[in-house]
C-alpha cells in the first residue's frame, strides 16, 4: 500500500516535471516503419523511446540478452516462432494484466490467440500477419485452356483436391511448366489453414491425427501426381524458375508477393491472386513483447499501442508493406488500390478475406521443430522416392523422439 | 596470505621486498594479462560451462534442469549425428584428395619458371579469403537444377541435368568443390614452399644418374615433400571436421535431400542455434571434441612412422 502511494506521488511529480522515462526497443529491419519510431516521443507523452535495429541472428541476441539478465530491452519484436517463448513466459509482462483489453476487438482475434501461453498470459502485441491465398499466372493458364479469371479460378480451386486435379489437367497441356513450387510448401500451406499444429495446449501430441495426414498425404500427391518443381522457397533457383515461368502457381502468404515481384519483374502483369485451395490460413507474422525487466511496463504499451495502433499499421503498410492484424485497414483506400504486377487486381480484397477467416489456434513451443521433421521426411519422398507410406511412419517416430527429448 | 594487506601497508616503505617485487613485475604481467583475461572470458570459461551444459535441458534463456546423461544417450541413439558424421566424412574424402593432387599440380607450375609468377599465386590464394557466405551464394547458382550455369554447361554436350541441389550425392559434390575451390590455392602456396626448400643439387644429381621428371619426382621431392604433405593432412582434416558455412548456405539448416549436407558442426548449430536445445547441443560440441582427438591421434601416429623406423 505505502509502495503504491509512493509510486503514485512518483508518477505525478514526474508528469508534472516532465522528466521522460526511457523506453528501449529492439526490433529488426523492417519490422516497424522507421517514421512511425522516430515520432513516438511527441505522440507518448512523458516517454524517451531508444529504439534499437538488431541485424543478424535476432532471436539468438534476444535469447542471449534473457539468459544474462541486464541490459533487457522493454519493448521486443517477436517473430512468428513467438511460441518458442512459451516455457519462459514469465519473461514477459501479461498484457492483460497490463490492460491492453481495451484494445483487444480491434485487432483480430486469432492473432491474439497466437500470442497466448498455455497459462493464458498474452505476451505480444498484435504486429503484421501473412494470410495465405493462391497466386497463379493467368498467361500460363490461358496456354494451357484453363480459365484465368481469379473468381472462375477459385470456383475451381475451392479444395486442395480440385487445386491437385486443375493441376493435372494443366499439366497434360503444359508439361514443361511445373504447376507448383514445392511439395513441403502444400504441406505447409494445409497446416496453415487447420485449427490444431502437432500439439494440443497440455502437451499432447496429435501430430499423427487425420489432419495432419491429410495435409501429408496432399503433399506426397503433388509429387505423385507430378506437379512440383522441388525449388526451395526463395533460394536462388527459386527466383529463376518463378522469372523464367517455370512455375505456374504459389500458395504462399502476402508477403511473398514482394518477393515474387522482386525475383520477376519481367512477368509483370501476369500473376493474378485467388483465395487459396482449402480455405483461409495464415503463414508468419509478428508481435510486440514487454519483458519483466521493464520498470515502466504501461508506458511501454502506451509505446506500442502508438506503433501498433490501425492507423500506424497502415502507415506500415504504405511504407514497408506489413499486412495489417487491425482489420478497420482493410476497407482503407490505400489498401484497396489495383496492382499492375497483377493485371490490375485489388488482391488485398482475397488477403482481407482470408486474414477474417483464419481460425484461432494454438502453436506449441515445438511446432517449427516438428514441422521441420515433416518437411525433411517430404523432401526424401520428392527427391529421394521415398514411399509416402513409409516417410510418414518414420516422421511419426522422429516427432515421438524429438518429444522424448 | 595476510601478504596483500601487508603489501599495500608496506608500499610505501622502499625497503619491502614484496612491495618491490610487486613494483618490479606488476608490469609485466599487466601487460601479458589482456591476452589471458580475455582466453579465461571467451576461451575458458565457455570450454568448462559447456561440460557444466552438456549435462542440462536448458532451452536458452529460462531455468536450466539437471538431467544427468540423458544428453548423451540421446546422442548415441540419434541416427541423425551418426549420419552427420558419415556425411562429414564423405565430404572430407570427396573434397581433400582432389585438392591436395590439384594443390601439388598447381605447386608445381608455379614453381617453373613463368612468367607474372606473383600474379598467379595471388589469385590461387585469393579464394581463400573471400567471404565463404558470398562463395556459397555464387555456388550455389552454379549448381542449380534449372537455371544453373553448370546444367547450361552440359545442356551444351547434351547431358540431362543434374539435380545437383536436390539429390544426396549431389548436395555432397557441390560442398565439396566449394572446399576445393577454396583450398586448393591455399595448399598449393604451402606445396610451393615446400619445393622451393628442396635443393637444386638434388635434382642435378638425379638428372647426371638419368633420372627423367618422373622419376625425378618420385623419388627427389615427393619423399622430401612428405612433411609438407602431411602437415597439409591435418589442416584439411581440421579443416573437413569443421564444415559448415558451404551446407548452411547452400542447403540451409536442414542439410537439403536426405539430410546429405549435414555436417557435425551443422548438426550442432541446428539443435542449439535452431531448436534451443543448448544442453544437447553442448554435449554434441564434446563428442565432436572426442572425434577430432580421434583423428589426431591417427594423425600423430602417421607423423611418428618415419622417426621410429
Amino acid at each position: 500500500m505505502a509502495l503504491t502511494l509512493a509510486w503514485l506521488l512518483i508518477s505525478s511529480t514526474t508528469a508534472f516535471a516532465q522528466p521522460r522515462t526511457t523506453i528501449t526497443l529492439w526490433y529488426w529491419d523492417r519490422s516497424i516503419d522507421d517514421s512511425l519510431i522516430a515520432q513516438v516521443n511527441q505522440h507518448v507523452p512523458g516517454v524517451n523511446l531508444v529504439a534499437e535495429k538488431i541485424g543478424g541472428d535476432y532471436a539468438a541476441k534476444l535469447k542471449t540478452s534473457l539468459a544474462g539478465g541486464s541490459a533487457v530491452p522493454c519493448v521486443v519484436g517477436l517473430n512468428s516462432d513467438i511460441s518458442v517463448y512459451f516455457p519462459d513466459a514469465f519473461e514477459f509482462d501479461d498484457l492483460r494484466r497490463l490492460g491492453v483489453g481495451t484494445h483487444m476487438p480491434d485487432y483480430l482475434r486469432w492473432k491474439w490467440r497466437l500470442a497466448t501461453a498455455p497459462g493464458g498470459q498474452v505476451i505480444g502485441y498484435p504486429m503484421d500477419i501473412g494470410p495465405t491465398a493462391l497466386f497463379y499466372r493467368a498467361d500460363l493458364f490461358r496456354k494451357a485452356g484453363l480459365p484465368t479469371d481469379p473468381s472462375q479460378v477459385a470456383a475451381l480451386t475451392s479444395t486442395w483436391q480440385d487445386y491437385l486435379q486443375l493441376g493435372r489437367r494443366f499439366e497434360q497441356r503444359e508439361p514443361q511448366v511445373h504447376y507448383l513450387d514445392d511439395i513441403t510448401n502444400v504441406f505447409g500451406d494445409v497446416m496453415g489453414q487447420s485449427p490444431t499444429q502437432f500439439m494440443t495446449p497440455n502437451g499432447t501430441f496429435i501430430g499423427g491425427d487425420a489432419t495432419v495426414h491429410r495435409a501429408f498425404d496432399l503433399a506426397a500427391e503433388a509429387h505423385q501426381y507430378n506437379l512440383s518443381a522441388n525449388e526451395t522457397f526463395s533460394v536462388p533457383d527459386w527466383n529463376a524458375a518463378v522469372a523464367n515461368g517455370a512455375i505456374a502457381s504459389i500458395v504462399g502468404a502476402v508477403w511473398e508477393k514482394d518477393i515474387i515481384e522482386q525475383a520477376a519483374p519481367n512477368t509483370s502483369g501476369d500473376w493474378r491472386v485467388a483465395p487459396a485451395p482449402g480455405g483461409a490460413g495464415n503463414s508468419g507474422g509478428s508481435f510486440l513483447g514487454i519483458t519483466r525487466y521493464c520498470s515502466a511496463p504501461e508506458q511501454a504499451l502506451r509505446v506500442i499501442e502508438y506503433l501498433q495502433s490501425p492507423q500506424a499499421q497502415l502507415t506500415s503498410y504504405r511504407s514497408i508493406d506489413l499486412f495489417p492484424s487491425a482489420p478497420a485497414d482493410y476497407a482503407s483506400k490505400a489498401m484497396n488500390q489495383p496492382e499492375p504486377f497483377f493485371g490490375g487486381e485489388n488482391t488485398n480484397r482475397v488477403f482481407a478475406a482470408a486474414a477474417k477467416q483464419v481460425k484461432p489456434a494454438y502453436f506449441s513451443p515445438y511446432v517449427d521443430r516438428l514441422t521441420t521433421i515433416y518437411d525433411e521426411e517430404l523432401t526424401d519422398v520428392e527427391t529421394t522416392g521415398l514411399s509416402p507410406e513409409q516417410a510418414w511412419q518414420t516422421t511419426l517416430m522422429e516427432c515421438r523422439r524429438e518429444l522424448s527429448h | 596470505m595476510s601478504s596483500l594487506t601487508d603489501t599495500l601497508t608496506l608500499r610505501g616503505e622502499r625497503g619491502s621486498r614484496i612491495g618491490r617485487r610487486v613494483q618490479r613485475y606488476a608490469p609485466i604481467y599487466l601487460s601479458i594479462a589482456p591476452f589471458y583475461v580475455i582466453f579465461a572470458v571467451f576461451g575458458l570459461f565457455p570450454i568448462l560451462f559447456s561440460i557444466y551444459l552438456s549435462f542440462q535441458r536448458w532451452d536458452g534463456m529460462g531455468k536450466m534442469f539437471f538431467v544427468g546423461l540423458n544428453q548423451y544417450i540421446y546422442l548415441v541413439n540419434s541416427a541423425q549425428f551418426w549420419q552427420s558424421i558419415v556425411n562429414t566424412i564423405e565430404i572430407w574424402v570427396v573434397s581433400t584428395v582432389p585438392m591436395l593432387v590439384l594443390a601439388l599440380i598447381i605447386a608445381f607450375l608455379l614453381n617453373a619458371p613463368v612468367r607474372l609468377r606473383g600474379v598467379y599465386r595471388i589469385a590461387f590464394f585469393l579464394p581463400n579469403i573471400t567471404s565463404i557466405v558470398a562463395v556459397a551464394i555464387i555456388f550455389g547458382s552454379l549448381f542449380a537444377t534449372q537455371f544453373g550455369l553448370l546444367n547450361d554447361l552440359l545442356g551444351v554436350f547434351h547431358v540431362p541435368p543434374v539435380a545437383w541441389l536436390t539429390t544426396p550425392w549431389g548436395i555432397k559434390v557441390a560442398i565439396a568443390s566449394m572446399i576445393i575451390w577454396r583450398w586448393a590455392g591455399y595448399n598449393s602456396i604451402i606445396y610451393l614452399a615446400g619445393l622451393q626448400g628442396i635443393p637444386a643439387e638434388l635434382y642435378e644429381v638425379s638428372r647426371i644418374d638419368g633420372a627423367g621428371p618422373w622419376r625425378s619426382f618420385l623419388h627427389v621431392t615427393l619423399p622430401l615433400l612428405r612433411p609438407v604433405v602431411l602437415f597439409t593432412v591435418i589442416t584439411s582434416t581440421i579443416g573437413g571436421l569443421q564444415v559448415f558455412t558451404e551446407p548452411q548456405v547452400l542447403v540451409g539448416d536442414t542439410g537439403g535431400a536426405g539430410q546429405s549436407g549435414m555436417t557435425m558442426v551443422l548438426y550442432l548449430y541446428q539443435q542449439a542455434f535452431g531448436n534451443s536445445e543448448f544442453g544437447y547441443g553442448a554435449a554434441i560440441g564434446w563428442a565432436l571434441f572426442v572425434i577430432i582427438v580421434a583423428f589426431s591421434l591417427i594423425n600423430w601416429l602417421l607423423l611418428r612412422r618415419p622417426a621410429a623406423r
